[in-house]
């Protein structure tokens, strides 16, 4: 009967969305790059605003107890392995943010296990 | 905004569009606490916008949305599935204020868009005020939540014991670095986007018949910057439920 659906017909249907899919599924991924460039930017601002804060209460600091300039140098080091710290966590987040989705999940993990 | 540069030489100030100021309809003169300066003004629209869109716009209720509803509903469903899948259930109950939040930034920066506003967003006072707000709810929420146990972030348990006040004093920074970069990034952006337009406006009045190119230079950047004002709102919005996912769940 002209009813019944033709396998060979549903078939090549079936793989031409396979294809139409395919063709799909990296333009998404192509459209991420201004999420890059924005995840690139909040890093750069977190290492910047670490070092500025570690600065400043270095700073702060040395006024108040008269020991220009050695708290400054020491804060300034705290602040920027702080500045560091946030960066790393921001692009764990990202990193488990972007592996979600997809399968290659599994191994990422073990390497943060020390923090 | 429209202070175009007049015929002879460069007097291009990108600056003076950030000026607080009271306009001159409203009564002009010094800035005061009760003045109602151009802040308050785009502010108080921004408000009306919003209500606009999610009250008037929404009023009817309709199963098949007209356009306005439906660009409401779009934008409801955005937020709440971005605060369920970031925070989980429990950041849910905090949908409404993140929503606000959102919503306040997405139209405060495009209206900043228009000719001869001004962006409320592009001063640290008022981005400020927001990120601040937000570190102060999401620091109280997570020792309500977790107690003591909320200072286990600062002090890191697998750590060697002599090593772990330095660490406390970095992770102490870092926690504060949050709400600073918050606030700098959504003004910063939106700040330098409309000087840079504006510098290239004030080159099309002073290079005569070639002012063209500058004119084609703020066409191309106009788009982006429409999309920065965008982005910037889900950066912002999107960092908050980061911020409070770590109150709410702080063991990693």
């Amino acid at each position: 009967m002209s009813g019944d659906p033709d396998p060979k017909r549903l078939d090549a249907l079936e793989a031409r969305l396979d294809k139409v899919k395919e063709r799909k599924a990296p333009k998404d991924k192509s459209q991420s790059a201004e999420n890059q460039a924005q995840a690139g930017w909040r890093m750069v601002t977190e290492l910047v605003v670490g070092i500025c804060l570690g600065f400043g209460i270095g700073y702060g600091l040395d006024q108040l107890l008269g020991t220009t300039p050695w708290l400054m140098i020491v804060f300034l080091c705290f602040g920027f392995a702080a500045g560091i710290r946030t960066m790393m966590r921001t692009a764990k987040e990202i990193q488990d943010q972007t592996a979600k989705p997809g399968t290659g999940a599994a191994g990422k993990d073990d390497m943060y296990d020390d923090d | 905004m429209a202070g175009e540069a007049t015929g002879g030489g460069l007097n291009i100030d990108p600056m003076s569009q950030f000026v607080v100021k009271v306009p001159s309809w409203l009564g002009g003169g010094n800035v005061e606490w009760y003045s109602i300066t151009n802040v308050t003004l785009w502010m108080g629209l921004t408000v009306l916008a919003i209500a606009g869109l999610l009250i008037f716009g929404t009023r009817r209720r309709a199963i098949v949305p007209n356009r306005s509803q439906s660009i409401a509903e779009v934008i409801y469903g955005f937020i709440h599935s971005m605060v369920e899948d970031i925070a989980g259930k429990e950041g849910l109950k905090f949908f409404p204020y993140i929503f606000t939040i959102f919503m306040f930034i997405l139209v405060a920066n495009v209206l900043g868009l228009l000719p001869m506003s001004f962006t409320t967003t592009s001063h640290i006072a008022v981005t400020a005020l927001m990120a601040v707000a937000i570190f102060i709810a999401v620091t109280i929420l997570g020792f309500v939540k977790n107690g003591t146990k909320f200072l286990s972030l600062f002090w890191i348990s697998s750590a060697p014991l002599p090593l772990r006040p330095i660490l406390a004093i970095i992770e102490l920074i870092s926690y504060f670095v949050r709400p600073i970069s918050h606030s700098i990034r959504l003004a910063g952006n939106m700040m330098a986007g409309h000087a840079l337009v504006k510098v290239f406006a004030g080159f099309a009045g002073a290079l005569g018949i070639f002012g063209v190119f500058p004119v084609l230079a703020v066409a191309i950047l106009y788009p982006l910057e429409t999309l920065v004002a965008v982005i910037q709102a889900y950066v912002f919005t999107i960092l908050t439920c980061v911020y409070l996912n770590d109150a709410l769940h702080p063991h990693h």
